[in-house]
């Protein structure tokens, strides 16, 4: 079979079936343009949390374990060794006063302060730590008892900033974006589906004399689902055009700097975007595939 | 269609006979077939006839008989509930889907209701049979022309079917069923909605096709045709197979006329 004149064959029946039948196609659009505005609103939605979530997580695995002055830089590289040897712990580095002190002007702002308390004879404050990433934040409290015992550290408590709220309710949120994405997603989906199936069943009930002769004549089942299949997928992939545009259009307005609305970025936009016409494609096609069975069946 | 007072053709317009090639393998078998309907009615029961290729078969019978079951047995819209149907030798019962196509296109099909598309002309109306069989086929203007040349409608390519008379129509549709240049040939009632002049017409032109090499069944109700013609008939009553004739007419000798 020669490929160019079967698909100009396709091409010209599927665009035929979509402006003949244009009131269905227009309904199967709808619906599917709403089906992937939901799925592609709950992802960028999803994504945000996502990113709320990685941050606090992130601060929370970072635990400082403050020194006492007294101690020598060995044991303080001693101490630093053993602790990077736990498991729970990913990295381990050593920060001395005066790097606390720069950290803590440079970002506290408490450059003054600490310069009048140096001058006045008070010394720096600031203890040496060794901060600890930690591969995960539930190993903090056992890290935490752990080298609360030993003498060469600083008095108190070691904590993080770590905030014990912020981390489930922000798991809370993102089930609940990811349930709710999903069952939307799911309801109108089967609605796009339902709809899409009856377009191309109309197209197909339209066209019966032509099937009942493509079949006598000796066409394959292929050559006649083609250009329903097609139509399905031209239908599925203009709606993801459109909610794409949609999405990206509120993207832009509601962004800033440069990213769009909540903090998505172009490549997760383009992302989200090939994702819809691909789930256009599919779900076009496989309504396309449902409506046609029937007329298949003999 | 009732029995016509207008001037049949005289026997010496019948085509000339086309011998059968009994001593080849059969083209059509019929082994002991039944068909009995999903909802029960039992269309034909324990048929059993053979056909030779080139052979030219009447198939009669009265309305209800079970003759346009024969055809959809051979095509394989249906399937056999007993028995067996080959064509040329392939068990239909066994063919799978997948070679469906080329089955049927080894045939070519006409109906007593045409089966055109209105909004396609002559000749995109045969040109259709071939751009979704064979699409981007080399000369398809050629073989298009060819075929509405056979059956004298090489004037008519760009007419749309509904300004043609019905015989004329039911040329396009010979036509359109011999673009793939069948070795079988099905009609199920070519003449039934077709005065006598156009019907005979039409059975000439079956002739013709038989006369070039296909083999031709007919199922019919027309009893003049059958009866000009003198060639093998098989009378169909009630789904059974009563009678099987080499130069038959639509009634057995002797049996009243109806
Ligand atoms: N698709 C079907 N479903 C159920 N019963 C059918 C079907 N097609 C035919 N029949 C029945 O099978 C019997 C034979 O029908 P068939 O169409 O073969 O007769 P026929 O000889 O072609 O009649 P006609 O001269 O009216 O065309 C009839 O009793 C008919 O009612
Ligand atoms: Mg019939």
């Amino acid at each position: 079979m020669n490929p160019i004149p079967a698909l100009r064959f396709v091409v010209r029946v599927a665009l035929q079936n979509i402006v003949r039948n244009r009131g269905i196609a227009f309904a199967s659009l709808l619906t599917v343009t709403l089906t992937l505005l939901g799925a592609g609103a709950a992802v960028g939605v999803v994504f945000a949390l996502d990113k709320v979530l990685q941050q606090e997580e992130s601060q929370a695995s970072v635990l400082k374990v403050f020194m006492a002055d007294h101690i020598s830089y060995a044991s303080a590289l001693n101490l630093e060794h053993s602790l990077a040897s736990e498991p729970s712990v990913q990295a381990a580095s050593f920060e001395n006063k005066d790097q606390a002190a720069a950290q803590a002007s440079s970002t506290l702002g408490l450059g003054g302060a600490l310069h009048i308390l140096e001058t006045s004879g008070g010394g720096n404050p600031l203890p040496a730590s060794i901060n600890l990433h930690l591969k995960n934040i539930a190993a903090v409290t056992a890290i935490n008892n752990q080298v609360s015992t030993s003498d060469l550290l600083f008095p108190g408590p070691h904590q993080t900033d770590y905030n014990k709220d912020v981390i489930p309710r922000v798991e809370h949120y993102i089930l609940a974006a990811q349930l709710g994405g999903a069952i939307l997603v799911a309801v109108v989906g089967a609605v796009a589906l339902v709809i899409i199936t009856i377009s191309v069943r109309t197209a197909a009930f339209v066209r019966r004399q032509e099937i009942e002769i493509m079949k006598l004549v000796g066409a394959t089942d292929w050559f006649v689902r083609w250009p329903f299949i097609l139509e399905g997928m031209i239908l599925g992939v203009i709606s993801a055009l459109l909610a794409s545009g949609v999405l990206l259009g509120v993207g832009v307005a509601f962004g800033s700097g440069g990213s769009l609305a909540l903090g998505v970025g172009v490549r997760l936009a383009v992302l989200i975007s090939l994702g819809l016409i691909l789930g256009g494609a599919v779900l076009g096609s496989f309504g396309s595939l449902v409506g046609i069975r029937r007329s298949l069946a003999t | 269609m009732s029995i016509s007072t207008s001037p049949a053709p005289p026997r010496s317009q019948v085509a000339e006979t086309t011998r059968p090639a009994r001593h080849e393998p059969p083209i059509i078998v019929f082994q002991n077939v039944s068909k009995t309907y999903p909802n029960g009615a039992a269309a034909i029961r324990d048929v059993s006839f053979t056909i030779p290729p080139r052979d030219f078969v009447f198939v009669v019978g009265a309305s209800g008989a079970g003759k346009s079951t024969i055809i959809r047995l051979l095509i394989r819209e249906e399937t056999a509930t007993k028995g067996h149907v080959l064509v040329e030798g392939q068990d239909l019962a066994r063919l799978r889907r997948r070679h469906l196509p080329r089955l049927r296109r080894k045939m070519g099909i006409v109906f007593q209701d045409f089966k055109l598309l209105p909004n396609l002309t002559v000749a995109q109306n045969v040109a259709f049979a071939i751009q979704v069989t064979d699409p981007g086929r080399s000369h398809l203007k050629e073989k298009v022309g060819e075929a509405l040349y056979i059956v004298g409608l090489e004037d008519k390519l760009n007419t749309f079917p509904t300004e043609l008379s019905g015989g004329e129509q039911q040329r396009v549709a010979i036509a359109r069923a011999l673009v793939h240049r069948p070795r079988i040939f099905l009609a199920d009632e070519p003449t039934g909605n077709l005065d006598p002049d156009a019907g005979w017409g039409i059975v000439q032109l079956l002739l013709q096709i038989n006369h070039r090499g296909a083999t031709v069944v007919m199922a019919t109700h027309n009893r003049e045709v059958v009866d000009l013609c003198r060639r093998r008939v098989l009378a169909m009553e009630g789904g059974g197979l009563i009678r099987d004739e080499q130069e038959g007419q639509y009634l057995k000798e002797g049996e009243a006329n109806l």
